[in-house]
């Protein structure tokens, strides 16, 4: 299957400064990608020669298998992009902006009103289209900076925060509308400070610093990348020493410590797929009447491969 | 769906529409013109019709000479020529402002006591045309003085004479058009205004183009399907439609409510088309080096009002001198103002402003030009 987007060898450097370098990921359509990064990374540098604003000095960008640098108006006709400012007109209304970007577009004259219609109905602004975008909420304006992506139905959408200043209601609105394009197939490229959203929306992410990939893969694969155990609580009922003693023998189980008159703590490599194991291990001794796998997450491994956390 | 960008329409339509939404820019472009018409215009010699200078003229004597002059300033078509008893009424006449000049005629003409103020334009419009007056005068008696001087008699001097002003009477008339000055009133006002607010509406408009750059909108039209010079044509032909429909609306609302006569259309609209096109390479210029939207009417108008005083919009030039005039000239507004006002005068047509139009459209491709490298340069992709 071609891939919705992909580029490799991707490299740009202004003077001495290399802002990107030897880049390169692959998204299917339907698959939602994440690209994480500390400030100052790469990200809008690679998005920016993703959507045509800036020309790489190396690498190639393919869209649905068309050359962006051979043929950018086709290559272009099959992205939708979302800046990370709100690109919109403040004095003209919801609606008459997104008729611009219609436009813009090229969408035939007779179906540009219906599709207007649709994308409202999606972004869940029908009713406030025809006021002036500068009486919105920050929200309603990223949904609309979101919306006028989507007219052109593009095969690859392209987001760059969008999720910054919105209030909780209108994030949730932007992922679940997110969530449902990637299900109908759409190909996304997501990058946020937020790595909760990442992890929601994204099957495989990137992590990017200094302007290279240092990480990229499944959620899963990249918190494995540490080699971080999962933390397993449990808490048992009966001969707790005991127990502690047979659950150090379980395999790939590297510590357990006693926490209270009732507790133990785990330190286990694919900690939730030992929990059958570690409820066979004590029986006879001890009985568990509640366990909790606490995982490392992406924001751990983030700060363990680039040295930073997300928000500075 | 087959998908065919029309950038240049939606970048124009949407930028047409936001101008609509800005009440104070549709005020300063729909009614401040007009509002600058009228009272510059009354201020300055009255309405259209009653564009002649007010001259006050005491000639007791009634020889020959006296009765030429007076004929030959009545018959000005720039001045209106008021008969005074005494040299006292002219004089105060003058420094009251009622007399633009005045003129004692003592009889035998052996002299002349010519009353202006030096500090005002129709002063020295009027002494112009009276200068004009008795120079003809002059020169007939010279004439005359001559060919009895030959060895005609003063009868045959006088037909000989009145034979050679009759020949010359042609030539006379275009003279009298042109030497008369500049008009006065709204046929003055009007031009000069169109210039005025053409300019300076693109300046304040130029302040959506910068908004457009810091609200990131043109490069997000980048990333369309579209060229960059179509994002460039699209942004240019929004200015221009601007000015161009500023200057046709003082066309046809001064033509219609002021009885203002333009002149030839053709010439008309192709110098209201070039200077147009100067305002839309300004406003681009301004629009591409200013940073913050709020500069644009901070800069652009009050650079639009001095290039408009230098030339001559503000005032009528003639009040300006020399060397204000010379400065003027570096500027778009006097070639404009010299080629409205000699398309005005009857007879005149495209032919009679090749020049100005000439070097408008020289300024005009300069500041496109240069306006629209910057432009495309100032618009690359942020990282």
């Amino acid at each position: 299957m071609t891939a919705a987007l992909s580029c490799g060898g991707l490299g740009k450097r202004y003077g001495d400064l290399v802002a990107v370098h030897d880049v390169g990921f692959s998204i299917a359509p339907g698959q939602a990608y994440g690209l994480l990064g500390p400030n100052g990374a790469g990200k809008t540098t690679t998005i920016s020669m993703l959507v045509g604003l800036l020309r790489p000095d190396t690498g190639t960008v393919l869209v649905g298998g068309v050359d962006l640098a051979r043929e950018p108006l086709r290559a272009k006709s099959r992205i939708g992009y979302v800046p990370q400012e709100i690109a919109l007109y403040p004095e003209l209304t919801g609606r008459e902006n997104l008729r611009f970007f219609g436009r813009l577009f090229g969408l035939p004259r007779r179906a540009l009103a219906t599709r207007i219609a649709e994308v409202l109905d999606l972004i869940g602004l029908a009713d406030r289209a025809d006021t002036k975008l500068g009486t919105y909420s920050g929200g309603m304006k990223r949904r609309i900076n979101i919306g006028a992506a989507l007219l052109h139905r593009p095969e690859v959408l392209i987001l760059d925060e969008p999720t910054v200043g919105v209030d909780p209601q209108s994030r949730k609105a932007i992922l679940e509308g997110l969530e449902r394009l990637v299900g109908d197939g759409m190909a996304l490229l997501y990058t946020s400070h937020y790595m909760e959203e990442v992890e929601r929306v994204c099957d495989r992410v990137a992590i990017i610093d200094h302007g290279r990939i240092v990480a990229d893969g499944t959620r899963r694969e990249l918190v494995s990348l540490v080699g971080g155990a999962d933390t397993v609580e449990l808490v048992l009922d009966g001969d707790v020493e005991a127990a502690c003693a047979k659950l150090r023998a379980v395999e790939g189980v590297a510590e357990a410590v006693r926490t209270g008159a009732a507790s133990v703590r785990l330190m286990a490599d694919g900690g939730r797929y030992l929990l059958p194991s570690l409820i066979t291990a004590v029986e006879g001794h001890a009985t568990v009447t509640a366990t909790q796998v606490i995982e490392p997450d992406l924001e751990a491994t983030f700060l363990h491969l680039t040295g930073t956390t997300l928000r500075d | 769906m087959t998908l065919r960008p029309r950038p240049v329409a939606a970048l124009v339509a949407a930028n047409l529409r936001r101008h609509t939404r800005d009440r104070t820019g549709l005020f300063f472009m729909v009614v401040m013109p007009f509002v600058s018409i009228l009272f510059v215009g009354m201020a300055f010699g009255g309405g259209a019709g009653s564009s002649r200078l007010p001259v006050g003229v005491v000639a007791p004597g009634s020889d020959a000479v006296t009765a030429a002059l007076l004929a030959e300033l009545r018959e000005h078509p720039d001045l209106e020529v008021r008969p005074l008893e005494a040299a006292e009424d002219v004089r105060s006449g003058v420094r009251a402002g009622s007399l633009a000049a005045g003129l004692v005629i003592s009889p035998g003409a052996g002299r002349l006591d010519l009353v202006v103020t030096q500090t005002n334009g129709s002063g020295l419009a009027a002494r112009g045309a009276i200068d004009g007056a008795v120079a003809k005068v002059a020169a007939v008696l010279e004439a005359t003085r001559a060919v009895v001087a030959a060895g005609a008699t003063p009868e045959q001097a006088a037909g000989y004479v009145r034979r050679a002003q009759a020949e010359s009477g042609r030539v006379g008339v275009t003279g009298s058009a042109t030497g008369g000055g500049d008009p006065r009133g709204f046929a003055y006002t009007a031009p000069a205004n169109l210039l005025l607010f053409t300019f300076i509406n693109s300046m304040a408009v130029a302040a959506a183009l910068v908004e457009s750059r810091r609200l990131g909108m043109l490069q997000r039209a980048l990333t369309a399907p579209v060229r960059r010079r179509s994002v460039l044509l699209g942004e240019a032909l929004s200015r221009l439609f601007v000015a161009l429909a500023q200057a046709a609306l003082i066309v046809v609302v001064s033509a219609l409510a002021f009885g203002v006569s333009w002149g030839d259309p053709l010439g008309v609209a192709a110098v209201v088309g070039v200077f147009a096109l100067v305002a839309t390479g300004a406003a681009l210029l301004v629009g591409t080096l200013l940073r913050s939207p709020d500069q644009a009417p901070a800069i652009g108008p009050p650079l639009g009002v001095v290039l408009g005083m230098l030339g001559g919009c503000l005032w009528p030039r003639e009040s300006s001198g020399e060397v204000l005039n010379a400065i003027g000239h570096l500027f778009p507004h006097a070639w404009g103002m010299d080629a409205l006002l000699t398309l005005a005068e009857p007879g005149t047509g495209l032919d009679a402003v090749l020049p100005q139009l000439g070097v408008l459209a020289g300024m005009a491709a300069l500041l496109l030009v240069t306006s629209l490298v910057l432009f495309s340069r100032r618009t690359p992709a942020r990282t």
